[in-house]
């Protein structure tokens, strides 16, 4: 029998964050229900909840992207409120409007906010009216007169075409007399290409890191600020290791960072736990902004070990109506904390990832270890969905301790049967660059192409 | 409890059978039949061995039986659900039922209803074939690839 008074939490994502939610859904006292797709109808996270709803078939855009599938559930099953974790619905506006339809609560921003911060145009107009810093830009009117703009927004830059697209029409420029010589090349090609030969340039950050806040809104316009996260090891814009605090933020640019934050809250009066994402350049002291990710981040762990607060539980709580039990804390944590995303991908083939079974699966022990994952010595693989295996946290007393814990951690981590990304991460916590932190997001992708070619000398 | 196997549980049983004296094995797991012969054709057994299998067999899902199952776990073919939702035996309320058990169907006649968030969508029988017990009652909740019906094929 289900425990009616219990408040029901509908699941509706897997693999290792909807075994996050179940916990903290068991953390406020409510019945966790897994929205699973047939082929996680018997996953790991199927087991752990107190049922589980099959929505649909294997393929995510036949289950876990379907709004009404999901919303469906959620009136089968008696949902009070849906987390929807990241990735799939958890930024849809639309599973938001269904299940306020159906008076069932959703673990997430409202679908207003959603919208707004949705795509780059609109999210940029929100940040600018918030005063927070974004990129410059500058059209150019007349291609005559470029010098006395480059002279404005200095160097590198980028000439860009206003009408396009996937990449074309992008030129990088160093210095003045390139840009003269290039500027009026990019017109002609643009008018060609696009049918407008119009052109704005841009400053172009080759070295920038990518440096995140955590935010926590109520809805009303209060904020809360949880530190904030490196993620600039990166492949292909993929994020392969997070870190709390951001190593060698100068106090003055972390109080940029974190203030544009809170003014970005209050400027929305968002809801839930959300993220604004800057580049931080290397080379000057110009910080810029990038995205709203309105929705729990993979890398939320690291937070929640540096401050020592559950960020999953507090979005149910306050979705439920309750007070979201969250500290008020310092721009700083206590403790300095690094994240391993181990794929089933081998970095040895392009980071080619595989499915199928897996013969052993161990983890290390010991303080300041946390292992998210729903991933388990037999389980299979599975095809149909990304190639996120597990989170590997390790929190020490200070950065150098960490990194140096988490390459012990991975080290004492087998999994065996498929390829993972753990050589790879080894290699980066092994790596001086690393070691000495504030490496940029371009950093990753040369020095591993290095190193398979050394290999193989 | 109907649940659909995972592909390893299905290689374990497989392995199960290979290593035992069975020549032929008929199994309903969940709501999957399975049919194993060591030797071409298949023979139909005429007890399948379900009980020897217990142990794998046992439910690996602890989800609560949903509520519209009304009998034992269905036995032979069935019509499954092709999506989630509320499954409705007549066009309207105080309507006679599209179909009833006994009645012959073809892969085109309409079994039933499954609205999903106030859209409603027929339910055709997609095989041909005799119907047998319905497995859910008149207006209730279902799940994707859930038994609706008891089917005996043409």
């Amino acid at each position: 029998m289900t425990t009616s008074h219990k408040p029901v939490v509908l699941v509706a994502n897997r693999g290792e964050i909807a075994m996050r939610i179940i916990a903290a859904a068991r953390r406020i006292g409510a019945s966790p229900v897994l929205a699973a797709s047939v082929a996680d109808a018997n996953s790991p996270a199927a087991r752990a909840a107190d049922r589980v709803v099959v929505i649909g078939a294997a393929q995510a855009n036949l289950s876990y992207l379907r709004p009404e599938q999901v919303a469906q559930a959620a009136v089968n099953v008696g949902a009070t409120v849906v987390h929807p974790g990241y990735g799939f619905l958890s930024e849809q506006p639309k599973l938001c409007e269904l299940l306020e339809e159906e008076g069932i609560a959703f673990a997430g921003p409202r679908p207003e906010t959603l919208r707004a911060v949705g795509d780059k145009g609109s999210a940029r107009l929100v940040a600018i009216e918030a005063n927070v810093p974004v990129a410059q830009g500058i059209e150019i009117n007349d291609p005559s007169e470029v010098r006395s703009l480059g002279e404005k927004l200095g160097f590198p830059l980028l000439i860009k075409a206003i009408h396009g697209g996937g990449g074309r029409g992008i030129r990088l420029v160093t210095n003045l007399d390139e840009l003269e010589e290039l500027a009026p090349q990019a017109a002609q090609e643009a008018e060609v290409a696009f049918g407008n030969g119009a052109l704005y340039l841009e400053r172009y950050y080759g070295l920038a890191r990518h440096v995140e806040v955590q935010v926590f809104g109520d809805g009303e316009g209060n904020a809360w600020i949880f530190g904030d996260r490196d993620c600039s090891v990166q492949r292909r814009h993929q994020k392969l290791i997070e870190e709390c605090p951001a190593p060698g933020l100068s106090e003055a640019r972390r109080t940029i960072l974190h203030d544009s934050s809170r003014r970005l809250v209050k400027a929305l009066k968002y809801r839930g736990a959300g993220t604004v994402e800057f580049l931080v350049d290397t080379q000057s002291e110009d910080v810029v902004f990038l995205e709203v990710n309105a929705r729990i981040q993979v890398e939320h762990p690291v937070t929640e070990e540096a401050f020592g607060v559950d960020l999953v539980a507090a979005q149910l709580r306050l979705a439920l109506g309750m007070d979201p039990e969250l500290p008020e804390v310092g721009p700083v944590p206590p403790a300095s904390v690094i994240e391993l995303r181990i794929n089933s991908e081998d970095p040895d083939n392009n980071f080619m990832p595989n499915s199928g079974v897996l013969t052993e699966v161990s983890w290390p022990k010991g303080p300041g270890i946390r292992i998210d994952t729903q991933v388990e010595t037999g389980y299979s693989f599975p095809p149909y969905y990304d190639s996120l295996m597990a989170k590997l946290i390790v929190r020490a007393h200070d950065r150098k301790a960490a990194v140096a814990a988490a390459l012990a951690a991975a080290q004492n981590t087998t999994i065996a049967g498929l390829k993972t990304t753990l050589p790879m991460l080894e290699y980066v916590l092994s790596h001086d660059d690393f070691i000495a932190g504030e490496i940029p997001t371009s950093w990753f992708g040369p020095i591993w192409e290095e190193r398979k070619v050394t290999d193989n000398v | 409890m109907s649940e659909t196997p995972s592909w390893q549980e299905l290689l374990d049983l497989v392995e199960q059978l290979n290593n035992s004296d069975y020549e032929n094995a008929s199994v309903q797991f969940g709501n999957v039949s399975v049919r194993l012969s060591k030797n071409e054709p298949f023979v139909e057994t005429a007890s399948p061995v379900v009980a020897a299998l217990s142990p794998v067999s046992a439910p690996v899902v602890n989800a609560a039986t949903p509520a519209t199952v009304t009998s034992a776990a269905p036995v032979g073919d069935t019509i499954d659900a092709p999506m989630i939702g509320v499954f409705y035996r007549r066009p309207s309320p105080g309507a006679d039922e599209f179909v009833k058990p006994g009645d012959t169907v073809t892969a085109e006649t309409t079994i039933g209803i499954i609205e999903i968030m106030k859209l409603m969508n027929p339910v055709v029988a997609g095989k041909a074939g005799v119907l047998g017990e319905f497995l859910v009652t008149d207006s209730n909740p279902v799940e994707f690839g859930q038994p609706l019906v008891q089917i005996t094929l043409n």
